[in-house]
């Protein structure tokens, strides 16, 4: 049963901010309330507060320009996955947003709050992570970039400040040469596991590898180490070494064996899936 | 859930021993413990536990039992507490165990560590890792202090 709370609706991200800063922890940013809304109706948390960011304006938008990717926060995953630029130019956080959940969920549910949320098994964090996304905070002093490595701190913490909110998503637009995947693994309803590689294609030269491991641990991280692997080595040899950056990968995870699965098992589905996701972007 | 851990203290047992028995001194080393007070001294205490994951918190009203008593080299104790607005309950059972070694007392304890209730949905891996980080942190306050009364 969902306890009684105060609806404010500001029309700002400022007037956001400083509802944050006035009332602390008995408020929350509610946006698709997919996460949160569930987390209340259990009683696992209670806000006397929730501040309604739907009605702010264009933080719902997708557009590209000057080599750059804008996702507002506000998006839902249903318009991502139907965005006809994301369709061209990032088809693999297209592909990802189709598996995200349920329809329901993707009808409902906004990226800014998938992310916000950090629940340590959803998706786009690890991808957004590979393909070098900078997520846009802001709060009444101003506003920040912050990497995508720089925001998840651990399970359910970012490292937004306490009157911050997120309000966009920049992700550099992908060169002719540049190939993204993400595979996820698992059999209850979110992944156990999830991978997500991006690199660049030259020739036989495989360049700017970044790896990201997520849902396997608390938070999605990336794996420089097996990155440095591969980078700059040709096709082939890289095949080869794959075993390897999937061993390092799969220790940078920080699994947790839970009802998931156990450690050295995902451990072990971190290396498949680095292998299966390389080879579908390279091969 | 099952922890074990060990921590070497570079001081004399009796002085380890002693600090366990300062509760005030004692529970400040447990993070997230407060309103340490003691019911019956040697046998029952209480404290609030509070712990935090992201947004969700827990304030556990904690009463701790010691169940058993070994001058100097061993401690059996039982701590249990319920957060009734959440919906969850905690048992914690405590085995401590002190010896000598050269110059240093080593502590090893064993903590058998449930918990019931909603807060179960964060799922089991989470709390297991945020209650290792707890006892870790623990044993190294225990250390620091000690180690800083030299």
């Amino acid at each position: 049963m969902l306890k009684r709370f105060r609806l404010e609706e500001p029309e700002s991200a400022a007037e956001v901010s400083e509802l944050l800063g006035r009332f602390g922890d008995s408020a929350k940013i509610y946006a698709g309330g997919t996460e949160l809304l569930l987390a209340m109706k259990e009683g696992l948390v209670q806000y006397e507060r929730l501040i309604n960011v739907k009605k702010l304006k264009g933080l719902s938008e997708v557009s590209g320009e000057n080599g750059t990717i804008k996702i507002g926060a506000l998006c839902t995953h249903h318009q991502l996955e139907n965005s006809s630029l994301l369709q061209q130019k990032l088809p693999s956080l297209v592909k990802l947003e189709q598996n995200v959940a349920n329809v329901r969920v993707r009808q409902a549910g906004s990226i800014g709050g998938n992310l916000c949320f950090a629940e340590p098994h959803a998706d786009p964090g690890t991808l957004l992570m590979a393909l070098g996304a900078k997520l846009v905070a802001e709060k009444i002093s101003g506003k920040r970039e912050i990497t995508a490595e720089d925001f998840f701190v651990d399970a359910y913490e970012t490292s937004l400040a306490a009157d911050e909110l997120l309000t966009g998503i920049r992700v550099p637009t992908p060169g002719a040469n540049s190939r993204s995947a993400y595979l996820k693994f698992g059999y209850l309803e979110r992944p156990s596991v999830g991978v997500a590689i991006a690199l660049t294609l030259d020739g036989e030269t495989v360049n700017n590898v970044k790896i990201a491991v997520g849902c396997a641990g608390p938070a999605p991280r990336r794996v420089a180490e097996a990155e440095a692997l591969l980078n700059g080595k040709s096709k082939d040899e890289a095949v080869r070494l794959l075993p390897q950056a999937g061993a390092i990968a799969g220790r940078a995870s920080e699994a947790i064996s839970d009802l998931h699965g156990a450690q050295d098992y995902k451990e072990h589905i971190v290396g498949v899936l680095l292998k299966r996701a390389f080879n579908s972007i390279v091969s | 859930m099952q922890f074990e851990k060990q921590v070497e203290i570079l001081a004399p047992r009796e002085k380890v021993w002693k600090f366990i028995w300062d509760i005030d001194r004692f529970i400040a080393c447990v993070p997230g413990c407060k309103d340490a007070k003691t019911v019956e001294d040697g046998k029952r205490y209480t404290a609030t536990m509070v712990e935090k994951v992201g947004p969700f918190k827990v304030e556990f009203p904690t009463t701790i039992d010691v169940l058993e008593r070994e001058e100097l080299s061993h401690i059996k104790a039982q701590a249990s507490g319920a957060d009734n607005k959440i919906g969850s309950r905690m048992k914690i059972a405590l085995d401590v165990n002190l010896r000598e070694q050269d110059n240093k007392t080593v502590v090893s304890f064993v903590a058998g560590v449930d918990i019931l209730g909603k807060l179960a949905a964060l799922g089991h891996g989470i709390i297991k890792r945020k209650a290792d980080q707890v006892l870790d942190e623990f044993a190294q306050a225990v250390k620091t202090t000690l180690e800083g009364d030299q």
